[in-house]
């Protein structure tokens, strides 16, 4: 039963860090128009406990995309400088779009992981049922 | 005649212990460590749904831990269930 146990552990872990990567999209969204804003990255690693991977994971650090951010151009700016360009966020919709639908459908693997655990654990006590 | 009865109380007082209840360690050990488990399952259900109700624990903990404990209160009840079925059976045994 422990092995199962460790299954719904696992899969947890990982709908947790998922949950983290979709907040990190969300505040890249949310500060798509905001000026010298650079996108969050997501990425994961191994929990590791005394020295042993038990095959849960965690969101590492984040970092901050370092691709240029964009040139608009709007001499009415506050933030714009002599030539009239102010520089803008480097997130790009469609990049978040895509991280996003990806964070979805590994949450939605890891909760069918969670429920197939959970229905064999059921199925292996209703053994004893009759 | 009376040789025999004596005989036959004799082979009764042999045969009593046989018949005495005995402890076996083995048995109920297993079933305290089952018990202790399940304990601690139960406690670790409630202090997470304790800290999710607030906001101290994530969705995913609080499911993970009733998931848990619901299988684990589940188990022993099963298990509980087959150990009475076991004493009735012998209860019904025709003496």
């Amino acid at each position: 039963m422990s092995e199962l146990f460790k299954s719904f552990q696992i899969s947890a872990s990982a709908m947790q860090a998922q949950a983290q990567r979709i907040r990190h999209v969300t505040e890249n969204i949310a500060n798509a128009d905001t000026p010298g804003y650079r996108r969050k990255v997501t990425s994961f690693e191994n929990v590791v406990s005394q020295g042993m991977t038990e095959g849960m994971i965690r969101t590492a650090p984040v970092t901050l995309d370092r691709s240029p951010l964009t040139q608009i151009y709007d001499p009415s700016h506050p933030l714009a400088d002599d030539s009239g360009y102010y520089e803008g966020s480097n997130v790009n919709s469609i990049v978040e779009i895509a991280d996003a639908r990806e964070a979805q459908r590994s949450y939605e693997a890891n909760l069918k992981m969670f429920d197939q655990a959970r229905q064999m654990s059921k199925g292996l006590l209703e053994l004893l049922r009759r | 005649m009376d040789v025999k009865s004596t005989i036959a109380a004799q082979n009764y007082a042999a045969i009593r212990p046989a018949t005495a209840p005995s402890v076996s360690p083995g048995g109920t050990e297993a079933l305290r460590g089952l018990g202790t488990e399940f304990a601690t399952f139960l406690q670790n259900g409630e202090e997470t749904v304790k800290a999710g109700m607030t906001g101290q624990a994530d969705a995913q903990a609080l499911v993970q831990a009733l998931a848990q404990t619901e299988l684990a209160v589940e188990t022993a009840v099963t298990i509980r269930n087959k150990v009475v079925e076991a004493y009735q059976e012998i209860l019904r045994m025709p003496v």
